[in-house]
């Protein structure tokens, strides 16, 4: 019977434990990412609604998974120019990530409404290439919702997208903004 | 008949005008382009949610080879399937989200302004089919932890059944 017990509280504190593990993972589908390059020639922007992010909040990974032809773009040109073998070559990597780690985890209670600054160092992997990036954002905890927000840069030739000659290797930066929204619903 | 020299240069200059011509026209055309309009265009294929699903968690690289275009202009699917949620997204598109209850993965069909009215009277549980053009594919990610859906873009309801319940 005292064994019986043993084993009943054991394996309660594992169901409680998996449980929880659970809980402090955050998943969100609610994303806006845009990109905006600028040049004397000409402003381009595109947007990506499809994005999905998770954050656990107890160890501070952060996950950021972008389906690539998701970006649209005011002029059809354009998207199939960034789709296309000689820029992002989405059909041979369909999507871009972004793996990192909350640096200041201790400074942010997501149980708690309020407003953290954030910075997040990990690597993002665009065509198969991962580089480091040190980004800083806001978590915005407002009641059963937790949204996060963020602006950076990324350097394009960083991930081997060299824009050899022609018209868009002069019509768009070498480094463009990337601004993001995320929006997780309690778990 | 012999051109005087006033001929040649004003026929040349006829000539480089009208090439200068078609070269902005096409320029302005290639431009201006308009987006491909995907309902307007006939599917490539017909199926249901777990068989897309299947075929990319059986060989997602095959699977993007056969669907997933160059240019972005990827294959149009008719998709049909058991509505599991409903949600919106951040530009005001309506997102449904086709999965069996078997399956680990589903396929996530994302509306447009116009397209969003028909999926006002669509409830979770019943069948419906949807036409729209793939974006990515079904997959695990070890970094996220979890199963990625098929994502399908510039959705429209093609036929609804009302659920059983």
């Amino acid at each position: 019977m005292k064994k019986l017990m043993l084993s009943a509280i054991a394996f309660s504190m594992f169901a409680l434990l998996a449980f929880s593990s659970i809980a402090t993972k955050l998943i969100s589908s609610k994303t806006s990412v845009k990109f905006f390059s600028t040049t004397p020639a000409e402003d381009i922007e595109a947007n990506n609604y499809k994005t999905v992010s998770t954050i656990d909040t107890s160890t501070g990974d952060v996950v950021f998974s972008l389906p690539m032809q998701s970006f649209e773009f005011e002029k059809a040109l354009m998207q199939k120019h960034f789709n296309s073998t000689d820029f992002l070559d989405t059909k041979k990597y369909p999507k871009a990530k972004f793996v990192g780690k909350i640096t200041n985890l201790n400074n942010i209670n997501f149980e708690k409404d309020g407003t953290y600054k954030v910075t997040v160092d990990g690597e993002l992997t665009i065509k198969d290439i991962a580089k480091q990036q040190i980004i800083d954002g806001t978590i915005v905890v407002n009641g059963k919702i937790i949204e996060v927000t963020s602006k950076f840069k990324i350097t394009l030739a960083d991930h081997g997208i060299a824009f050899k000659n022609g018209k868009p290797s002069t019509n768009i930066a070498k480094t463009v903004e990337v601004t993001l929204v995320a929006e997780y619903p309690e778990q | 008949m012999i051109m005087t020299k006033k001929k040649i240069v004003k026929l040349s200059l006829f000539v480089v005008g009208i090439g200068i011509i078609v070269a902005v026209s096409i320029a302005l055309y290639l431009f201006n382009m308009p987006h491909r309009d995907v309902q307007a265009t006939a599917a490539d294929f017909t199926y249901t949610a777990s068989e897309i699903v299947q075929e990319y968690l059986a060989d997602s690289e095959k699977a993007n080879e056969k669907y997933l275009d160059e240019e972005g202009e990827s294959k149009i699917l008719q998709v049909s399937g058991m509505v599991s949620s409903i949600s919106e997204d951040f530009n005001h598109q309506k997102v449904v989200l086709l999965k069996n209850d078997n399956d680990p993965a589903g396929v996530s069909c994302t509306f447009t302004q116009e397209t969003n009215d028909g999926v006002t009277n669509v409830s979770i549980g019943s069948q419906i089919t949807v036409k729209g053009v793939i974006r990515s594919g079904a997959t695990y990610d070890d970094d996220l932890g979890m199963y990625e859906h098929v994502i399908m873009e510039k959705c429209k309801i093609i036929s609804y059944k009302e659920s059983n319940h």
